[in-house]
């Protein structure tokens, strides 16, 4: 069996260290290479998942021949340069959400990975957990008739690190918790987004220069309603990182996705309590099936254009919050 | 000690659940009962040995006896009946929404003041324990300063309404007027006024009605608060009625639902799984006794006309704002229903 060989482009972003920790799971995959623009974290994944190929520039990673694939998990603002050098070296790639910040950098990446023919998946680990993917099923079906709206939530804690810095991370909540359940809800619908209306609240982190807090309504071209929750408002101390929560109201029946709800109460002396999870590996399905796209030159679930279009619905949120205005789509 | 004698008006879904209030307080006596069907009058007279029942209501705001009139009825009825019984001298509780007009609500309130008499508008959720609680860490500082806050009010659609009244935009002003004022009109009281609302929604589901059966709105509060309200009357028919919210503030978070927060399951045969927190001092128990002791005991009711009337100017833009598909600050400048 030949293995799908692996370099990983940063590890600033903390989902890297899954995806990591994945593909040293996998039989049919390797990690090869490293590359890291902060020297002391190059150093401390290189340790943790024992590889020696490490860089300093990801141009001399994407140089080699023998990588078949790389992961791009920088900064939010770093993707667009990496992600276009990696399709001209003819790398396949998967770049994690939010694939840009901008949508001309964005647009440009899905022209380089069509213009050098490599898969190009957007890290919408969502469309790969068992729950999302079921309830796909079942909506196929039409189990619950016609989708009439979608309510969803993605909550967090404050991730810290660099999503503060709107340079880096192109904005706080909204940018890093929009796009998986707007990407999901496009998924469902098999529909775009026609309007959105967004509001930014009173930062619950004063010290913060970006949002913390944010709600945005939508609604798809064939009248489908939608809503995300995209606040980092989850305290230090709650038992879970966060959710992915959506309910789903059809015609006859109501869905309810609480991806992330399949817990152990675990409880330390002085400690808060913890929920530790036992629920779908989303991340093991997605990089599963990246290696599966690129065996049977396949289109990834969820492409770099998705990618594009759950940006886009991003960038009119903002939009949105700062006009008062409600915001037509396309931009 | 004398009784405190009360009537109710309208033998429907609210009034048996005020009924049911009613008959628990000692110091009270239900003289009669009013509904413009007597066949409804009379069973509910049956089933609460209430001693009288009629069809028109002047003949109980007529008689001297009765201290306190509840009125139960459709919300299109709330202005007349109110401010009828308030120009008798009666002592009003009124159920929620206090009216679908402003101006009709401004009359109510200014009848109560003329009349000198009790008026309070039944917002029962300032009763619901899980409420008075958050109420209470709210305002304790516990969780800080209130930024974001998320409720939701889930429900089949309520097909029990009296000749389908609730399914009729003009009688009902439709679920968010009719029941997401509960959350909006908590949310009002935890974190302060309302300064914009945008809503989305429709008559998504129920083809025969008016009645907006899904909306959602999002809210802006004058200190900078934002909050998700979601209301829905359409729901599969065997879905169990689902109450969310979640409150964050600068210093921590909290969230209660009905369901994961019940003391009760019972499961049937060929039926799903019932749950509940039964309490013998319940919210409708405590929101008509502190109606009655504000008559009694001579203080103003806690949930004045004047609060209902701002409840309701949030819930009428949050119809304004999904009819015209754009953000209604507040405060409104003329009617939205009818």
């Amino acid at each position: 069996m030949r293995k799908i060989r692996f370099g990983i482009i940063s590890f600033a972003h903390i989902h890297a260290w899954s995806y990591a920790r994945v593909i040293k799971e996998l039989e049919n995959a390797e990690l090869v290479a490293i590359y890291d623009d902060d020297p002391q974290r190059l150093k401390q994944a290189a340790e943790k998942y024992g590889v020696k190929d490490v860089y300093n520039n990801y141009e001399d990673l994407l140089k080699r021949d023998d990588i078949d694939a790389v992961i791009i998990t920088s900064e939010n603002a770093k993707h667009p340069p990496q992600a276009i050098s990696s399709a001209e070296h003819g790398k396949h790639m998967i770049v994690e959400k939010p694939i840009a910040v901008d949508l001309k950098d964005a647009d440009e990446m899905v022209r380089a990975a069509n213009r050098y023919n490599v898969k190009f998946q957007t890290a919408f680990v969502m469309r790969y957990h068992d729950a999302t993917s079921t309830v796909k099923k079942l909506l196929d079906n039409k189990e619950i008739g016609e989708i009439l709206v979608v309510t969803t939530t993605n909550h967090g804690k404050y991730p810290g690190l660099w999503f503060g810095v709107p340079e880096l991370s192109g904005g706080g909540s909204m940018i890093d918790h929009t796009v998986h359940t707007a990407d999901l809800m496009r998924w469902y619908t098999g529909d775009e987004v026609e309007e959105v209306y967004a509001v930014i609240g009173k930062n619950i982190r004063k010290e913060l220069s970006v949002e913390d807090t944010g709600l945005i309504s939508l609604k798809f071209k064939r009248g489908v309603i939608g809503s995300i929750d995209c606040s980092w408002s989850r305290p230090s101390t709650w038992p879970i990182w966060g959710d992915v929560w959506l309910a789903i109201f059809g015609t006859e029946g109501y869905i309810v996705i609480d991806a992330f709800r399949p817990n152990i109460d675990l409880v330390k002396e002085g400690k808060p309590l913890r929920w530790e999870y036992f629920g779908s590996d989303a991340d093991r399905n997605m990089i599963k099936d990246f290696i599966r796209v690129i065996e049977e030159d396949a289109t990834p679930r969820a492409t770099g254009w998705d990618g594009r279009q759950a940006l886009e619905i991003t960038l009119a949120a903002y939009r949105s919050a700062k006009s008062g205005e409600v915001v037509k789509l396309p931009l | 000690m004398e009784k405190i004698k009360t009537a109710v008006i309208g033998a429907g879904f609210i009034s048996r659940i005020h009924l049911d209030a009613w008959k628990r307080l000692p110091n009270v006596e239900v003289k009669a009962i009013v509904d413009v069907e007597e066949e409804r009058a009379k069973k509910y007279a049956e089933m609460f040995g209430i001693p009288e029942f009629f069809t028109d209501y002047t003949k109980v705001i007529e008689d001297p006896e009765i201290d306190i009139i509840d009125v139960c009825t459709p919300t299109y009825t709330h202005a007349k009946i109110s401010i009828d019984a308030m120009k008798s001298g009666k002592n009003v509780l009124l159920e929620k929404p206090i009216a679908l007009k402003l101006r009709d609500a401004d009359e109510i309130i200014n009848t109560s003041k003329k009349q000198g008499v009790k008026f309070m508008v039944a917002h029962c959720l300032r009763f619901w324990p899980e409420y008075t609680v958050t109420k209470k860490i709210v305002d304790q500082g516990e969780i800080g300063e209130v930024r974001v806050a998320r409720a939701y009010r889930l429900s089949p659609y309520p097909d029990w309404s009296w000749k389908s009244w609730l399914k009729d935009f003009s009688k009902s002003g439709g679920v968010f007027v009719d029941m997401s004022i509960h959350d909006v009109d908590f949310l009002r009281w935890i974190i302060g006024e309302v300064e914009e609302v945008y809503a989305r929604g429709g008559v998504l589901k129920t083809k025969d009605a008016t009645s907006y059966d899904y909306v959602h709105a999002l809210l802006k509060f004058k200190n900078g608060a934002i909050a998700y309200v979601e209301g829905s009357w359409i729901q599969p028919k065997n879905f169990p009625f689902t109450t969310y919210l979640e409150i964050v503030g600068t210093g921590g978070a909290l969230k209660v639902d009905n369901h994961t927060t019940s003391s009760v399951i019972v499961y049937k045969e060929g039926s799903c799984a019932t749950d509940s927190n039964p309490i013998s001092e319940d919210a409708y128990y405590l929101e008509i006794k502190h109606f009655v002791d504000s008559v009694v005991k001579d203080y103003e009711p806690m949930i004045s006309g004047l609060e209902a009337r701002k409840t309701l100017e949030v819930v009428l833009a949050g119809v304004k704002s999904m009819m015209e598909n754009k953000p209604v600050r507040l405060p409104l400048s003329g009617e939205v229903i009818g």
